[in-house]
């Protein structure tokens, strides 16, 4: 071709690989970053790394990552050489339909094969976890194989079986010694192919999952809302380990083509897919080598404790302590909503504590969920703020622990928003054009529709149709001509960086948020606002109900408390902890930050009330209005 | 030799079970009204009524298909002279540049997505770089060009792959047969080359508009809260609002279309053969 | 008729990878020529015509096409068109626009763009095929439009490489015919690149035959088959014997011994020749009538004619003993194993040769279980053989310790030179059994193996020779007692065709007249 077309090909390509690794790159540098900040190097520092492997949620999603996608590709690469090889042989019809049936996870939608898996698991009250992302993994990597393989059997010289039985060998040597070193290539792509949809994977295992099993991409997609450079760490291991493997596949042919003896060569297929297996096997035993706990003699040694909360929503030092304490070993998993919550736990997955907030625990309770609290266990009551005992929806406290608690407010920017408009419009500043484009809206359905209402001058818990009608207007008009964006947590980072001017925002958050930028500022507006509870209750399909009882203790112990408060920055149940805190004497984290002490005297602020209608219908409207923000676009 | 054949028959079986049951299963959950027992079936055509009776949800499919069919433009627009230029190179270089181009999809999708965040936030290399230029504030992250972009990113790779494997299968003496009749290079391109990769690109639209018209992460990574596509519905169905049986329907919808479409995209790739197929 | 040059090759050189592929080539060609290039796979031709075509570059030399230097011009602007030998037809095109791509190219109205794909598609052959797939056409319908294809765009010259290679015998017969016929109604010249001799010589006005990257010959198929310039082409045109011998004066060759007149002069007095005597220019005659004499060897009906191998010159042979002895084998003490070999003879050079697996061959060592007749492997042999003429003992023994002691003699055995067939054979005497010749399943091979017969080339001992090997027993019958055997090769052998039978083992007589006998002269490779 002529050479004008050839360089520009050529800056083409530089700047499709520039393209290719430049997130890679940029990936794996930030991981040893010193700073928290994705975008400025501060220094070197290996603290990611160490955090990292300190984590046991990272760990286990690599271990689950990699053990899943090498147990699918061998049982995989298996069962679909042999279908391959069976199916090649059988009648013409059956072979038709089942390369339609085989074309189902690879033509289909992936999200749809996703839900299709998770259906038949629910269906069938297939307990979700490892095991069905295990089966949901063999299931869509077979027919991968079976595509790779499926055209070498066809080429083969059909007397080719028959010739090495004609020569006295048995169907299975036939087999094995003839028919299935003339496809090894076949196999061999198949099985790279199924190993690499396995490691991607995150749609279907993520539909699939449950009980904590997380792979690496269900991790990342869940830790993803709040900067947590562990994850370019864990990102660039991965990396560390793929290129590895891919070395080894390259480079080991070329070393063995070198020494072109016929008996390596014959060897070398097996010896390619070994060699990897091994030092994946390898990896993944000097990785988790550590965690390998010994056996202890302590009161829970052997005993699960299995916790469902939103996500960072715990002290780090927190489980690592509480295990020590007592031999037991505690699997958490984290849910991005009260909603998610309340879809798995319905569908019967077992967890010993979970911490949902105020109306949700009312829900949860009306509808058989929850198990009473064994008062006779709890010593954790006398230490708790008087503000956080005896809530509307639990006024006994028979089912729950106060975990956390807090306010809705804005959260400003003091250099960007006047004081003044604040004060003068209250929630009525989301409408104001002049920060067009500069807010942050919170993915809850609960707190828009209280900010609306709220604005609106009705009560949070209204059931009048027409008022909740009024508030979704608010709503759409908002999302329509403000161009706001619609986040959950990625609002704290965002907002400690000062990227937007205003963001409805919880107390907690807002108390990290000027932690970390004094030019931040949390305002409760007059019209009142939503005053929360999020608490621990224990369902009724708990089995470590005990052990879950020694938990709410622990957690609201000074030392944990504290630690566990100072760590989120939301607002903590114990008294001493609070005052502690915010104290400016002790030097509290949060001191002289407003947000940290949650409003209690205002007559217009209210704790939710669960109203399964209006929860329907404010669910169904919330979605449109987000529907509505996406088509504004 | 017969006996072989039953060596597919745990296979049908497990097919049965694992592929075709859950179709059957969704296909139910989807005409069944709410509640998730399905021993108490009782047909409705509700899920199916609502959503296309409402304006909102077909815009979003019809943005989702939109965002899907751009992404696949440029990918194309991108990868054929990508694909065309590794298969031009000499053999050794062409298998290098394969390979750089195969690394990437092994590692992590939601991983290589997550590392475009740190590229394109505020203060981030790419906002800076704009600043340079004078493009002070520009908004990068949470945009639908986010989203484009990180489509792109994570399905280029299948495009020019499959656009180059047809070009390098393509027969040398086609081109020289060309060249023969009287074809300039470009003549020979739009008239030799092109359609008979054709098949390739096909496989590279597929590829590409599959995973792009459904994918949810990516929307929801790059794209924010406010960027609803219809993955992220069906997600948001099936994750937090627990319409398990209106999701299913949004998924029957959605198979059925790219099935519709997949088909269309066969009776092109078969128009694409020359002359009639005599039976 | 003085014709006009379409095309000139000037010293045209290529090479692939420091690979010479062309060595300077010269090379005119006429109008309405029919020319072959022809040659094995690897010869040039299909790289010459590429370059012709466009589609390679010359390292060297200049192509002339029509007055006008063409050697830098992309194919596209060169007025010849080419038929590629896997037909390189448009999958994606019917047979209609795969012949109206050139004309469409060309900016033609769309109706004369039919007029000529129509009359195309008669002069092949192919009416009412123009909607058809080409891919689902046959072999030589797929051939006849990539002809089309070419022709339509009226070339001063069509290209053919290896057109016909792809179809089945009949098929290619057919279209070698229909080829000529195509060219005699166009009127153009024909570049056709063959390694088919005969498909050369039906068609050609002109055939250029090519080897190692050179002409070997150009010259019209007569020329070609009746003087071939040179051994090569003598023996790549048709059936030929070819003898060495020397050119005593103008006229008189002499070779195998005799002086025969012949036609050819010019040569230098004793200069050494090949001379070529075709297969039908000989005639088998009564012995006391022939020029040559010698033993008919085969003959074969070939259809037309019988194909008559005559020995002119006798072969080499050998004759040895065969000692046939009673079994002797050995028997582990609790009788489950069981172990035999023979004694062997080796010749004192070959004594450094021997190991263990040559040892066990010709002593033809076995060992065997009494129970299931399974082989066991022998595990050890221990002897000590010097390079000196004696008799050394050798000891097989199994993993079990069941031993067998046998004799290797040492001797130095001569062997029988034939200097006039240049080569050499050599076999021993040997020991075997009843029950070994008996077990035996491919014996000739087995006795040779025992008797280490060798055959070489006096010339270059590394060339080993076939031996053929005689014996007078019957298998079966076999018993104890020494045989002879005899170690035997074929003499020089002459291919003559001829309509008479001859009976294998007559003594014959051979005749030709002088203008049969084609001097050449020495090929220097």
């Amino acid at each position: 071709m002529k050479k004008g077309n050839r360089s520009f090909g050529k800056i083409l390509m530089i700047l499709a690989i520039v393209f290719f690794y430049l997130p890679i790159l940029y990936m794996i540098i930030f991981s040893f970053n010193e700073g928290k900040s994705l975008t400025s190097f501060t220094g070197f520092s290996l603290r990611w790394y160490q955090h990292m492997l300190e984590s046991r949620d990272m760990m286990s999603a690599l271990y689950t990552t990699f053990s899943v996608a090498i147990l699918a590709t061998a049982i995989s690469t298996v069962v679909g050489t042999i279908a391959a090889i069976g199916l090649s042989k059988s009648k013409k019809i059956v072979r038709d339909v089942m390369e339609q049936v085989n074309n189902f996870p690879i033509m289909n939608p992936e999200i749809v094969t996703a839900i299709g898996f998770m259906l038949l698991f629910i269906t069938f009250k297939v307990e979700r976890g490892y095991m069905t992302m295990l089966l949901a993994h063999i299931a869509f990597c077979i027919p991968y194989v079976i595509l790779s393989v499926m055209p070498k059997v066809r080429s083969l010289d059909p007397n080719l079986a028959d010739a090495a039985m004609d020569l006295g060998a048995t169907p299975w040597v036939a087999l094995t010694r003839v028919i299935v070193p003339q496809i090894t290539p076949g196999i061999f792509s198949g099985a790279l192919m199924a190993f690499t949809m396995s490691v991607d994977d995150f749609i279907i295992s993520y539909f699939v999952t449950g009980g904590g099993v997380k792979n690496l991409s269900i991790m990342v997609y869940t830790m993803s809302k709040r900067v947590n450079p562990s994850i370019n760490a864990v990102s660039t291991l991965v990396v560390l380990i793929i290129t590895v493997i891919l070395v080894i596949i390259n480079v080991v042919p070329l070393i063995a083509a070198r020494r072109p003896k016929k008996a390596e060569i014959s060897k070398r297929h097996i010896a390619v897919p070994a060699a990897v297996a091994a030092v994946v096997v390898a990896c993944l035993v000097i990785v988790f080598g550590m965690n390998k706990g010994e056996v202890s003699d302590l009161p829970y040694a052997g005993q699960t404790l299995y916790i469902y909360l939103p996500g960072e929503y715990m002290g780090e030092e927190i489980i690592p302590a509480f295990e020590e304490q007592t031999g037991a070993t505690v699997i958490v998993e984290n849910f991005d909503s009260n909603e998610q919550m309340y879809i798995k736990v319905t569908n019967g997955e077992s967890y010993d504590i979970i911490i949902p907030s105020d109306y949700m625990i009312m829900r949860l309770m009306d509808e058989g969920y929850l198990q009473k609290l064994d008062q006779s266990l709890l010593t954790c009551f006398e230490d708790l703020d008087e503000a956080v005992l005896s809530p509307a929806f639990d006024p006994d406290n028979e089912y729950s622990v106060s975990y956390f608690w807090g306010t809705v407010g804005i959260v400003y920017d003091k250099t960007k928003v006047s004081e003044a408009d604040l004060e003068e419009q209250g929630y009525g500043i989301f409408l104001n054009e002049k920060y067009k484009g500069d807010i942050y809206l919170y993915d809850s359905e609960r707190d828009s529709f209280m900010m609306a209402l709220k604005d609106l001058g009705y009560s949070m818990n209204t059931e009048n149709e027409a008022e909740l009608q009024e508030a979704y207007n608010w709503l759409v008009q908002c999302v329509t001509t403000m161009e706001p964006e619609i986040v959950t947590d990625e609002i704290i980072d965002n907002m400690a960086q000062g990227r937007k001017a205003l963001g409805l925002c919880y107390s907690g958050d807002a108390t990290y948020i000027m932690s970390e930028n004094e030019n931040m500022g949390f305002y409760m507006p007059e019209e009142g606002t939503n005053r929360w509870y999020d608490s621990m209750v224990i369902p009724t399909t708990a089995e470590s109900v005990e052990l879950a009882h020694e938990f709410m203790n622990f957690i609201s112990s000074y030392d944990m408390a504290y630690a566990n408060s100072d760590y989120v920055g939301y607002t903590s149940p114990n008294l001493a902890v609070k005052e502690a805190l915010s104290s400016e004497e002790e030097e509290g984290s949060y001191a002289g930050i407003n947000a940290y002490l949650p409003r209690t005297d205002h007559p217009l602020d209210e704790v939710f009330v669960f109203n399964e209608e209006v929860k329907k219908l404010m669910g169904n409207l919330w979605s449109k209005v987000k529907i509505a923000a996406s088509n504004a676009n | 030799m017969k006996k072989f054949s039953q060596l597919a028959v745990p296979y049908i079986a497990w097919a049965v079970m694992m592929l075709i049951f859950p179709m059957f299963l969704m296909l139910l959950y989807s005409f069944t009204e709410h509640g998730n027992s399905i021993i108490s079936f009782s047909f409705t055509l509700e899920h199916y009524v609502k959503f296309f009776s409402d304006p909102d949800f077909l815009l979003i499919l019809w943005r989702s298909f939109g965002i899907a069919v751009k992404t696949t433009i440029i990918c194309l627009l991108l990868g054929y002279p990508l694909a065309y230029f590794i298969a031009r190179s000499s053999e050794k270089i062409q298998n290098i540049l394969v390979l750089c181009i195969t690394i990437p999809t092994w590692i992590n999708m939601l991983v290589r997505t997550y590392a475009w965040i740190g590229l394109l936030s505020d203060g981030g290399p790419f906002a800076r770089l704009l600043g340079l230029f004078g493009f002070e504030e520009v908004e990068l992250l949470y945009t639908e060009f986010a989203v484009l972009l990180g489509m792109v990113y994570n399905f280029l790779p299948f495009m020019i792959l499959q656009i180059n494997t047809s070009l390098c299968k393509m027969d040398q003496s086609l081109l020289n047969a060309s060249a023969d009749l009287g074809a300039t290079p470009a003549q020979t391109f739009w008239k030799v080359t092109f359609p008979l990769s054709l098949p390739g690109v096909i496989n590279g639209i597929t590829l590409v508009f599959l995973p792009a018209i459904s994918s949810f992460f990516i929307p929801k990574l790059l794209g924010g809260g406010q960027y609803f596509l219809i993955g992220n519905l069906i997600e948001n169905q099936f994750i937090t609002v627990g319409e398990w049986n209106f999701g299913s329907a949004i998924s029957m919808i959605m198979a059925v279309v790219m099935m519709l479409l997949m088909m269309v995209v066969k009776k092109l790739e078969v128009r694409n053969q020359g002359g009639k197929e005599e039976k | 008729m003085e014709r006009k040059k379409v095309i000139e090759f000037r010293n045209i050189a290529k090479s692939f990878d420091k690979q010479i592929t062309l060595k300077g080539i010269n090379l005119d060609i006429y109008e309405n020529e029919f020319v072959t290039l022809l040659g094995p796979s690897g010869c040039g031709k299909t790289t010459l015509l590429r370059i012709l075509g466009g589609f390679l570059e010359a390292d060297e030399g200049n192509i002339i096409f029509d007055g006008e230097e063409i050697s830098h011009k992309p194919p596209y602007q060169r007025e010849l068109n080419t038929v590629f030998q896997k037909y390189a037809l448009f999958p994606h095109l019917s047979v209609y626009e795969n012949i109206a791509f050139g004309l469409k190219l060309k900016k033609m109205s769309k109706d004369v763009i039919e007029q000529k794909v129509m009359k195309m598609l008669k002069l092949i052959g192919l009416e009412g095929y123009e909607n058809k797939n080409t891919t689902l056409l046959s072999g030589g319908q797929q051939q006849r439009v990539a002809i089309a294809r070419a022709l339509v765009n009226e070339p001063k010259v069509l290209l053919l490489d290896e057109p016909l290679a792809a179809l089945d015998l009949k098929l290619r017969k057919e279209m070698q015919y229909e080829l000529k016929r195509i060219q005699q109604e166009v009127g153009i010249t024909f570049i056709f690149v063959t390694h088919d001799q005969e498909e050369a010589l039906t068609m050609s006005d002109k055939i250029v035959v090519m080897n190692g990257g050179e002409i070997q010959q150009v010259g019209t198929p007569e020329e070609i088959y009746n003087e071939p310039a040179n051994r090569f082409v003598a023996n790549f045109i048709g059936e030929s014997n070819i003898l060495p011998g020397v050119m005593l004066d103008d006229y008189k060759v002499r070779f195998d011994d005799i002086t025969f007149d012949c036609v050819d002069y010019g040569f230098k007095k004793n200069e050494p020749v090949d001379v070529v005597i075709r297969p039908e220019d000989t005639d088998i005659v009564p012995v006391e009538q022939g020029k040559m004499t010698g033993e008919v060897l085969s003959t074969l009906f070939k259809g037309v004619h019988y194909e008559i191998m005559v020995e002119t010159v006798p072969g080499t042979s050998v004759t040895v003993d065969m000692r046939v002895i009673h079994n002797h084998e050995v028997t582990s003490e609790n009788g489950k194993e069981k172990i035999n070999a023979s004694n062997f003879y080796v010749d004192l050079e070959d004594v450094d040769k021997l190991d263990d697996k040559e040892i066990i061959a010709r002593s033809n060592a076995m060992a065997w279980s009494t129970e299931n007749d399974e082989y066991i492997s022998i595990a050890s042999i221990e002897y000590d053989i010097k390079p000196e003429l004696g008799s050394y003992p050798v000891v097989f023994s199994t993993a079990n310790g069941t031993a067998v002691e046998r004799t290797v003699f040492v001797v130095n055995q001569p062997f029988i030179k034939n200097e006039k067939a240049n080569e050499a054979i050599m076999a021993f005497n040997f020991f075997t059994t009843v029950d070994e010749i008996r077990e035996s399943q491919t014996l000739d091979t087995d006795i040779k193996t025992w008797a280490n017969a060798q055959g070489w080339k006096l010339s270059d001992e590394s060339q080993s020779i076939d031996i053929s090997v005689d014996y007078d027993f019957e298998p079966e019958n076999v018993k104890e007692g020494v045989y002879k055997i005899t170690f035997w090769t074929t003499g020089r052998e002459f291919k003559i065709h001829t309509t008479d039978y001859s009976e294998v083992g007559q003594e014959v007589g051979l005749t030709f007249f002088p203008e049969d006998i084609h001097v050449m002269s020495r090929m220097t490779y």
